[in-house]
C-alpha cells in the first residue's frame, strides 16, 4: 500500500544560476504507474528539473518527495537505492565494460537482480559480452535505459532517451518503455523532444516554459492549448 | 593519459594467464641455479624490486585512471619504517609487517581526501605529499641521519630465517620474484572481482556509477591504498636487501621513474608495469655503461613507446599473442 498518491512529487522547486531562474517555483506530482511527458523548448528548465529530482543539482530550494517521503536531503546514491533511477541527455554508460558486466554491476545495488530479464527485454542479451564502446549507438541508448531500469526502480526519470535515434528506433524504444513501465509498475517522467514518442506513450504531459509550468493535461488537451502550440509545438502537430 | 589505459582490459583468457604466470614463476625460481654471476643476480634482484614498485604505480593508473608522481613516498616510508622500528628496539618481524601496514593505512587515510580531486591537481598533490616526506627525512638528522641515510641493524635471524637469505643476491632474487608473482596474481584476481569491475566503472564514468547506486570515493581510496601497499612491499624488499635507506627512496625522481616503467610496460595490463620495470632497469644499466646521459636514452625510449606502442610493450606482446592464437587473453 502506497503512503502517497504520488510516486514522485516536487514542491515549489527553484534553481537559479546567478540572476537567471532555470526553475521558478515549479510544483509537479506524478501518480504511481503514470508515464508523464515533460516538454518545452530548449532552456525551459526540463533537465534542471530532472537534476533537482534526481539529486544531481547542488543548490536549489523546495522539496522532493517519493511516495510521500521527503528525499530532499538525499544525494544521488541514496535516491537510487530508494528506487529513483535516471538516464541522461547524453549516452551515459561505461564504454570499457561489457554490457553484461555493467548491467550486473547496476543490479547489485538493487533489491532485485533482474539483469537477465532487462537484457532480454531490451534486446541486449546477444550483445552481453561485447564492450559497450563496440556496439552501435542505438544499442548504447538501450544500454543506457537498461542501466536505469535494472532492479525495477519505482520511479524512472528519462532525459531524452530517444535522442539521436531514427524515427523507427524511437518508436521501438517507446514501445518497450510503455510495455515495461506497465508490467513492472514503474512511474516514468519522460523528457523528450520527439512528440511522436511523447504523445504515443504518455498519459499526461506537462509543458515547461522559461522555468515555469505553462500547461498540464492529457496529450489531446495539450495539443489544443494555443499558448503551447505557439511556444513549442508549432503547426506540425495540428 | 586516459588513452594509455583505455580499451577493454582483456578479462578473458583466464587459464592462459595463469599458465603463463606459473611458467614465469617457475622459470624465475630456476634462474638463480642457472645464472652463476653475482653481478647479474644483483641486477635481477634490483630489477625485480623495481618491477614491484612499477606494478603498484601501474595498478593505480589502470584501476583509477589517475597518475601519481608520489608513490616513491610509500616505497621510502616502508624502508624508513623498517629502519626506525628496528632502531627503536622493535622486533624485526614487527618492523617488517609494519613496513607494509603503516604506509598502507596512511595511503588509505590520504586517499579518502585526495582521490576526490582529479587530473593534474591530483598528480601535483601526490608529488607534494611525497616531497614533504623527502624533506622531512632529509632535514631531520636526529631521527634518520638526514642525507647520509640509515643503516638498518637487522638481527641475525628474522622469522626464523637466516638474515643472509635476504641479503645475498641468489636467495633474495627468489624472494623478490615470488613476491612479484604473488602481487601480480593478487592484483589480477582483484581486478577480475566485482570490486575490480566497480573501480573500472568509476574510472570510466564516475557520475554514472553514482547513479547506479555506488559511492565512489572509498573504492578509489582503497585502490590508492592497495597500490601504495604494493609500493611499500617494494620498499620493504629494498630495505631487506640493502640494509640501508636514504631520502633518495622518497624522491620524486623515483616516482617519475616508476611511472615511466609503467608506461613502457603498459599500465592497461596488470603485469605490464612489471615488464616495464625490468626493461627500464636493464636499459638504465646498459646505457649507463656507455654514457652519463642515460636519462636521455630513457627519454627517447619513452617517446618511441608512447608514439609507436601506446599500450606499451606488454600491449604489443598481447597483440602478437592474440594474432598467433586467434583468441584473447592477458
Amino acid at each position: 500500500m502506497s503512503a502517497s498518491a504520488y510516486a514522485i512529487e516536487g514542491v515549489d522547486m527553484t534553481r537559479r544560476f546567478g540572476g537567471f531562474a532555470a526553475l521558478d517555483g515549479v510544483s509537479l506530482a506524478v501518480p504511481h504507474g503514470e508515464i508523464r511527458g515533460l516538454i518545452g523548448p530548449n532552456g525551459a528548465g526540463k533537465s534542471t528539473l530532472m537534476d533537482v529530482l534526481s539529486g544531481r543539482a547542488q543548490t536549489w530550494s523546495g522539496r522532493v518527495m517519493m511516495d510521500g517521503r521527503d528525499i530532499s536531503g538525499m544525494g544521488a546514491v541514496e535516491r537510487r537505492r530508494a528506487g529513483l533511477a535516471r538516464s541522461f541527455q547524453r549516452t551515459n554508460i561505461f564504454p570499457d565494460l561489457t554490457i553484461d558486466e555493467q548491467i550486473r554491476l547496476a543490479a547489485a545495488t538493487a533489491e532485485r537482480d533482474n539483469s537477465d530479464e532487462v537484457m532480454a527485454e531490451l534486446g541486449l542479451a546477444d550483445l552481453a559480452h561485447r564492450r559497450a564502446a563496440d556496439v552501435s549507438y542505438g544499442d548504447q541508448r538501450r544500454l543506457d535505459l537498461a542501466l536505469a531500469l535494472v532492479g525495477r526502480p519505482k520511479v524512472l526519470l528519462l532525459d531524452e532517451p530517444a535522442a539521436g535515434l531514427s524515427m523507427q528506433e524511437s518508436m521501438v524504444l517507446a514501445g518497450i518503455l510503455r510495455d515495461l513501465a506497465g508490467r513492472w509498475g514503474v512511474t516514468v517522467l519522460l523528457v523528450e523532444h520527439d512528440m511522436e514518442v511523447i504523445f504515443s506513450i504518455c498519459s499526461r504531459v506537462t509543458v515547461l516554459h522559461l522555468g515555469k509550468i505553462l500547461a498540464d493535461g492529457t496529450p489531446d488537451e495539450i495539443r489544443r492549448i494555443p499558448e503551447v502550440v505557439t511556444a513549442y509545438l508549432g503547426s506540425s502537430v495540428e | 593519459m586516459t588513452d594509455i589505459v583505455a580499451g577493454a582490459p582483456a578479462r578473458s583468457g583466464r587459464s592462459g594467464f595463469l599458465a603463463v604466470l606459473v611458467v614465469l614463476g617457475a622459470a624465475g625460481c630456476v634462474l638463480p641455479f642457472v645464472v652463476q654471476s653475482a653481478l647479474i643476480l644483483t641486477l635481477m634482484t634490483q630489477a625485480t624490486i623495481n618491477a614491484v614498485l612499477a606494478t603498484g604505480v601501474g595498478f593505480l593508473l589502470r584501476q583509477n585512471g589517475t597518475v601519481s608522481f608520489g608513490h616513491a613516498a610509500f616505497f621510502g616510508l616502508s624502508a624508513y619504517a623498517t629502519a626506525l622500528l628496528v632502531k627503536f628496539g622493535f622486533p624485526a618481524e614487527v618492523a617488517i609487517v609494519m613496513a607494509v601496514v603503516l604506509p598502507t593505512l596512511f595511503a588509505l587515510a590520504l586517499g579518502v581526501v585526495i582521490v576526490r580531486i582529479t587530473g593534474v591537481a591530483f598528480s601535483m598533490l601526490t608529488l607534494a605529499v611525497a616531497q614533504a616526506f623527502h624533506e622531512l627525512f632529509l632535514k631531520w638528522r636526529e631521527l634518520a641521519n638526514g642525507d647520509d641515510g640509515m643503516a638498518i641493524a637487522f638481527p641475525a635471524r628474522v622469522f626464523g630465517l637466516d638474515m643472509a637469505i635476504f641479503q645475498q643476491p641468489a636467495s633474495m632474487f627468489l624472494v623478490c620474484w615470488v613476491a612479484l608473482i604473488a602481487v601480480i596474481l593478487g592484483l589480477w584476481l582483484l581486478a577480475r572481482s566485482r570490486f575490480g569491475t566497480l573501480t573500472l566503472a568509476i574510472r570510466e564514468n564516475e557520475e554514472r556509477a553514482r547513479y547506479i547506486g555506488y559511492r565512489t570515493v572509498l573504492p578509489r581510496a582503497i585502490i590508492y591504498a592497495i597500490s601504495a601497499a604494493v609500493c611499500a612491499l617494494g620498499g620493504l624488499l629494498f630495505a631487506l636487501y640493502n640494509g640501508f635507506v636514504s631520502p633518495g627512496t622518497l624522491h620524486w625522481s623515483l616516482s617519475g621513474e616508476a611511472l615511466i616503467m609503467a608506461i613502457i610496460g603498459g599500465p592497461r595490463l596488470i603485469w605490464g608495469p612489471a615488464l616495464g620495470g625490468v626493461i627500464f632497469f636493464f636499459i638504465k644499466n646498459a646505457a649507463g655503461d656507455f654514457t652519463d646521459h642515460w636519462p636521455a636514452v630513457i627519454g627517447v625510449i619513452v617517446i618511441l613507446v608512447t608514439v609507436l606502442m601506446p599500450r606499451g610493450v606488454g600491449g604489443v606482446l598481447v597483440w602478437l599473442g592474440r594474432r598467433r592464437n586467434g583468441g584473447r587473453g592477458e
